[in-house]
């Protein structure tokens, strides 16, 4: 099958995959896995496939998902044993036959593949994600004016602002496994987003909680979280500018 | 420890860290060239000598103190984060001070007296 | 929003720590740093000792110095020798990784500038300032063993 241009070539191929899918049900309180033969072609992905698995084979598999093309962040769980995005996985680049899906770690599982993003919200809740201004009626009554900014000091920030809050960071961080209270990858780049962005007056504000045991210091630069995420935030190097601004007193980035 | 902010703890820690490659490097480099015979009291190599040395001997001094910090800091990390409850917590900073403490003390009673009765 | 969930949270994929070389250099640091601060207590205790806590004598040095070094093992080196040794190695790698973490997060040095994504996209950790770092700490450390191994051994 080719497409309709004459110089691009489209090659369909089916294969017909095992997904092992852990799921986890409420009311026994314990997980089990469900196995099921699936035929995709090399251009869907495993959200696809979990969706023609719930469509076809078995109805009561949950599964979160919305934009279905890496934007929206709902969608992320463990597939052959990474944190990714489900809508950005394909089974053909995988390289095995036998695919696994499990709900992501760190967080508590609701049912199946959905988990509670309750607790991962509130730590990014906690350091104040957004513009703070000395005077916080500004931008609500000044309305003529605007915040200028060079293409330099858009650099300083813009790649932490690419996260879409998908929850893979915080499912591959060692740390947020051995500390419950750590604030986690996600929180730690947020702050640093907003403390790195020239726009942004409220740097001291977000000192205490970002300063303490459950935030910069429980991270030990293990990296696993810039490596698993699919939107290349890098939250390990936001970690480590932060710590270098904690450490030398200067505000990051100014 | 509520009073001093985690990152005025992990900036010492950071120094002391710096300061004992230094100082260690120092202590090991007295090694050379053969272990052996910087460990006997006498001879070119041996410890009397060592301890005759004013600039080998400040550097001793220094290593103990830094030493003594970035150890019981790290410790203090490492152990705080078994996250075991507020009474570990509380255990924990009440034995890394005294450990830290003592050592100190030890190794000051130690070189000193070496220093002046020798 | 519904009441706060008691279930107990996912557990963890082992396996994608096990691949990774910063994760292992993170345990390392703990477990070496653990290892040698008792090594601290220790050396400090043996040292204040043989020096008779402020009135050495040569003859307490050398009976608390003999006692801790042991019988000799390989040729003319004491047990002892072969354990300061490992500790020694244990000091070299603690300090070069340990030197990495200071110059990155103190200073920023390694750390890659933020800029614009390009395709395929590269996590700091892979980025050529970290590789570098990690090539430095196997050649400080080569040399380091080349050395205490003439120290303890030969010389």
């Amino acid at each position: 099958m080719s497409s309709a241009k004459a110089d691009i070539k489209v090659e369909i191929k089916r294969r017909t995959f095992t997904f092992k899918v852990k799921r986890y049900d409420p009311k026994t309180g314990g997980y089990r896995l469900s196995e099921y033969k699936v035929e995709v072609t090399n251009r869907q992905t495993v959200l696809d496939a979990l969706l023609k698995i719930k469509a076809t084979q078995d109805a009561t598999l949950a599964v979160r998902y919305s934009c279905r093309m890496g934007t929206c962040g709902s969608c992320a769980m463990i597939i052959n044993g990474t944190p990714r995005l489900a809508c950005e996985t394909k089974p053909f680049e995988l390289g095995t036959d036998v695919i696994t899906v499990e709900p992501l770690s760190n967080l508590k599982p609701i049912k199946d593949l959905v988990t509670d993003m309750d607790d991962f919200f509130e730590k990014h809740k906690a350091v104040d994600p957004w513009l703070i201004r000395k005077d916080e009626k500004e931008q609500f009554e000044q309305l003529d004016t605007y915040y200028p900014q060079t293409e330099e000091q858009l650099l300083n920030y813009l790649e932490f602002s690419y996260c879409i809050k998908c929850g893979a960071c915080y499912a591959a961080c060692p740390m947020v496994f051995l500390n419950k209270n750590y604030l986690g990858p996600q929180a730690l780049a947020a702050a640093y987003r907003w403390s790195a962005d020239n726009r942004d007056e409220g740097y001291v504000l977000r000192l205490k909680i970002v300063d303490s045991d459950n935030g910069v210091w429980s991270c030990h630069y293990s990296g696993t979280c810039s490596k698993v995420c699919p939107k290349g935030v890098d939250p390990a190097l936001a970690i480590n500018l932060l710590k270098k601004s904690l450490l030398t007193g200067k505000p990051p980035a100014r | 420890m509520g009073m001093v902010a985690k990152s005025t703890l992990m900036k010492w820690h950071y120094i002391t860290g710096l300061i004992l490659v230094v100082v260690v490097g120092i202590h090991l480099a007295f090694r050379w060239p053969s272990y052996e015979a910087s460990i006997e009291w006498a001879g070119p190599h041996g410890v009397y000598e060592q301890l005759m040395n004013i600039g080998y001997m400040i550097a001793i001094f220094i290593l103990l103190y830094a030493a003594t910090y970035h150890a019981m800091n790290g410790l203090r990390t490492l152990l705080l984060e078994l996250h075991q409850g507020k009474y570990w917590n509380i255990a924990v900073d009440v034995v890394i001070i005294i450990v830290g403490v003592f050592i100190v003390i030890v190794g000051t009673v130690a070189l000193v007296g070496a220093l002046l009765t020798v | 929003m519904a009441e706060k969930l008691s279930t107990k949270r996912n557990p963890p994929k082992w396996s994608l720590w096990f691949k990774g070389l910063d994760e292992w250099l993170l345990i390392f640091q703990k477990v070496s740093g653990a290892l040698l601060a008792l090594y601290l207590i220790g050396h400090t205790l043996v040292i204040s000792t043989a020096l008779n806590f402020g009135h050495p004598t040569p003859l307490t040095w050398e009976r608390i110095i003999g006692l801790i070094e042991g019988p000799q093992v390989i040729g003319n080196v004491h047990f002892g020798a072969i354990i300061e040794y490992l500790v020694a190695l244990l000091v070299a790698i603690h300090g070069a990784n340990g030197v990495r973490l200071i110059l990155m997060q103190y200073f920023g040095l390694g750390l890659p500038k933020p800029e614009r994504r390009t395709y395929p996209m590269v996590p700091s950790p892979m980025k050529k300032p970290q590789v570098i770092y990690k090539y430095l700490i196997i050649i400080v450390v080569v040399i380091f063993i080349a050395l205490a191994s003439y120290v303890a051994f030969i010389g």
